[in-house]
């Protein structure tokens, strides 16, 4: 059930004291953010193009030796894994635009994946970080394919949806790409009537098929054709150790992200009751919206440091690298309010997410009831 | 196939062609971070200079010597003229941060020794250019831009009699100008002919006069350049009467004016009153030019994906990009003088005026420059 914020929520005295708070942290943090992040975003950057160089061409080396092919994989996905975690999906929040960099800035920046840039700032920027699982608003919550609170009616495909879940993990860079095109229902659907779109639904359409066409064209026509160059055969493997190598971001970044908003105690929000919040109240949601996990420095590197969720949707224009220092000082801020603090190793809380698929692949006690009635 | 459209579809092919393969507009945006591993500073839209020798002209004005590189990681930096300025780029606590200064030296220098030298006065309260100088050591690495600018010296035989003022560090262009009329004419094979030029040369007093010696003895050397220096403590700012009294043909020359911006002002006003025609004062604003608008108009500025909103006040006129750092907003920004096309946003709607070029935009959607546009009424941007 939506959780009603009211509730538990500290008084007003003490929910402006929390917001003072937390807007502190922002501010020690933001005192320090220069060269060094500059540095640090730049060294990310190099190894990941390097990464991509090597990957690319250890696939090719495969045809001496099947462990370079196999190393090729694994350094393709790090490249995609990197692009799209620690450098695109932070650059595309604003958070390195004080470097006046050209090449890392919001306005500019496009990443290795089908999802075209500019659409998924518009609909995650705004959408899932203002409406953060209010029921209704914040469609990445299911992602309009499952059903994870019991707010949303059960419908029989839901019985399914732990292969739809696999499947979506699967392919979730078509997710990614798909999600605004849904949204505005371009292709399919009543057209919708309260639409925000900036701009208009042909360019939607032309911009996302044009990532699409651009990112099918690199992995499963020109560098598999540049190998079958060498030898024929190779076309295949280059084809297939690309195909894997997006295998493995794509469930790599779907877990992540689940892990991040639908684990057990992920709290879901009713729309009405987050009207007109105050800063403290938008903060209180964040957190009880989202969960973080533990793990080493290179392993939230890895998550893009959305293994910090809660700090990230706290803070998403502040360096995300910074997440991990600022999560003990939020941590100890959310003690002194007595206000909860999900988080917990990589594993626990990804068991919980899966527990919450199949938990809500079944309908309510009332609906089961309500269905033998009828 | 129309020859024109054929190299552009090219172009477009070739773009498109390095975005499927590297999600940037070129190749080298991509391989840029690599390539500054073993090559510091490279950039794809930049040259490199090194920094060949630091020259304290007054104790608030120095001189950088650089020399841009060339070879076959670098491209070689265009040739420049008199007058023109340059970008320097400088990387200040992680952020890129850019100025435009006037080069000081010659193309003729340039040609001989390879070097360009800008002259920079330290701003008091300024956040760079005392950086600057305590920052840059000899030997460093600096990007630079190519040179521009339009205040350069007239090619057409009818005008060779020249009058310029120049207001304090104003002077760097017209000691450019001035260099390369006496390098030319020490080199006998020149086919540039001759200018007959005087300068009005205004400092704050008569203690801070950059390149005082090196003026005095080009008046020395060369019958076709008289200097006046004009002491602003003592006889004020340019006036009807200095004209009349330092450079009494100045009906018959015309005017090149380069200092601080109210000077320029004035001194266009004066030239004006005076019956120069209008066609015949160049100037050129340090810095940014002044808002000039004769009503600004009140309305609210709506930056569209950020969600802010700016609200700009009837005599405040203030731009764009001004607007947007005030709500929090970081856009990509460089010279902030309308000159190197970095901060252009998309206009939704509304009118914008435009500094630069004293015009009202068109009241649809299209491309602007922040830094050198002001909003009229009500505006939406894509930012």
């Amino acid at each position: 059930m939506t959780t009603i914020l009211a509730n538990n929520r500290p008084d007003a005295e003490k929910l402006k004291a929390f917001e003072n708070d937390l807007n502190k942290i922002r501010e020690e943090t933001m005192a320090k953010v220069g060269e060094k992040d500059a540095k640090y975003i730049r060294k990310i950057i190099r190894i990941q193009r390097s990464s991509e160089i090597a990957g690319r061409i250890a696939l090719v080396l495969g045809f001496y030796n099947a462990l370079f092919w196999v190393s090729g994989v694994v350094l393709l996905a790090l490249s995609k894994i990197l692009d799209n975690m620690e450098i695109g999906h932070n650059i595309m929040h604003g958070q390195y635009d004080w470097m006046n960099d050209p090449h890392i800035n919001s306005r500019k920046f496009d990443w290795d994946i089908w999802g075209d840039g500019e659409s998924w700032k518009r609909y995650h920027n705004h959408e899932h970080h203002t409406y953060t699982n209010i029921i209704g608003k914040d469609r990445d919550y299911g992602y309009g394919l499952l059903r994870l609170s019991d707010d949303i009616a059960w419908r029989p495909k839901n019985r399914f949806q732990f292969i739809t879940y696999t499947l979506l993990s699967s392919f979730f860079q078509f997710g990614i790409a798909y999600h605004e095109v849904a949204g505005e229902r371009i292709f399919a659907g009543k057209k919708k009537e309260t639409s925000t779109l900036p701009i208009t639904r042909e360019e939607l359409k032309q911009s996302f098929f044009g990532k699409i066409k651009k990112q099918v064209f690199k992995e499963y026509l020109f560098f598999p054709l540049l190998a079958a160059l060498i030898s024929w055969p190779m076309f295949f493997a280059v084809f297939v150790g690309n195909m894997i190598a997006e295998f493995i971001r794509n469930w790599w970044t779907s877990s992540v992200i689940f892990c991040g908003h639908f684990t057990e105690d992920a709290q879901t929000f009713d729309q009405a009751e987050c009207e007109n919040e105050s800063r403290g109240e938008w903060y209180y949601r964040q957190i009880l919206g989202s969960s973080n996990f533990v793990g080493s420095r290179a392993f939230h590197i890895l998550t893009g440091h959305l293994s910090c969720q809660i700090e990230h949707h706290l803070y998403p224009d502040v360096p995300a690298h910074h997440y991990v220092d600022m999560a003990e000082e939020v941590k100890a801020v959310c003690k002194k309010y007595d206000i909860p603090y999900n988080t917990g190793s990589f594993l626990q809380q990804y068991i919980t997410v899966v527990k919450r698929i199949v938990k809500y692949s079944f309908p309510t006690k009332q609906e089961t009831e309500g269905m033998t009635v009828s | 196939m129309n020859a024109l459209t054929h190299p552009s579809l090219l172009q477009k092919g070739w773009i498109w062609f390095s975005q499927a393969l590297t999600q940037h507009g070129s190749f080298s945006a991509y391989f840029q971070p690599l390539i500054q591993m073993f090559v510091p500073h490279w950039s794809t839209d930049a040259y490199r200079a090194q920094i060949v020798e630091i020259r304290d002209e007054m104790e608030d004005m120095y001189t950088l010597v650089l020399k841009p590189k060339s070879g076959i990681i670098d491209n070689s930096w265009p040739i420049f003229e008199a007058g023109q300025y340059l970008e320097l780029m400088i990387e200040k606590d992680g952020a890129r941060t850019l100025r435009c200064f006037s080069i000081s030296s010659s193309p003729a220098y340039y040609d001989r020794t390879g070097l360009i030298e800008l002259s920079i006065r330290i701003q008091a309260k300024g956040r760079i250019t005392p950086w600057i100088r305590q920052q840059l050591a000899l030997g460093s690495l600096v990007n630079i831009s190519a040179a521009q600018g339009d205040f350069i010296l007239p090619k057409t035989e009818a005008s060779k009699k020249l009058l310029f003022i120049a207001g304090g560090s104003g002077i760097t262009p017209f000691r450019s100008m001035l260099q390369q009329q006496a390098m030319n004419k020490d080199n006998l094979n020149s086919s540039s002919s001759e200018f007959d030029i005087h300068l009005l040369y205004y400092s704050r007093d008569n203690q801070h006069i950059a390149f005082q010696h090196e003026f005095e003895q080009l008046e020395k050397d060369f019958p076709n350049i008289a200097v006046t220096f004009i002491d602003s403590e003592v006889s004020g700012f340019i006036c009807a009467d200095h004209l009349q009294e330092y450079c009494n043909d100045f009906s018959q020359r015309s005017a090149f004016i380069c200092g601080p911006s109210p000077m320029i002002q004035q001194a266009r006003a004066v030239l004006s009153d005076l019956g120069v025609a209008k066609d015949k004062i160049n100037f050129e604003f340090f810095g940014v030019a002044p808002i000039e608008i004769e009503n600004s108009e009140q309305g609210i500025v709506h930056f569209q994906t950020s969600e802010k909103i700016a609200v700009s006040e009837k005599d405040k006129a203030q731009t764009l990009l001004e607007q947007a750092e005030e709500q929090g907003l970081t856009p990509v920004s460089g010279c902030r003088i309308g000159v190197c096309h970095q901060c252009i946003c998309k206009k939704k709607s509304g009118v914008v005026f435009n500094t630069r070029t004293q015009e009202y935009s068109d009241t649809g959607s299209e491309e602007i420059q922040l830094c050198i546009s002001v909003a009229q009424g009500d505006v939406v941007l894509d930012l």
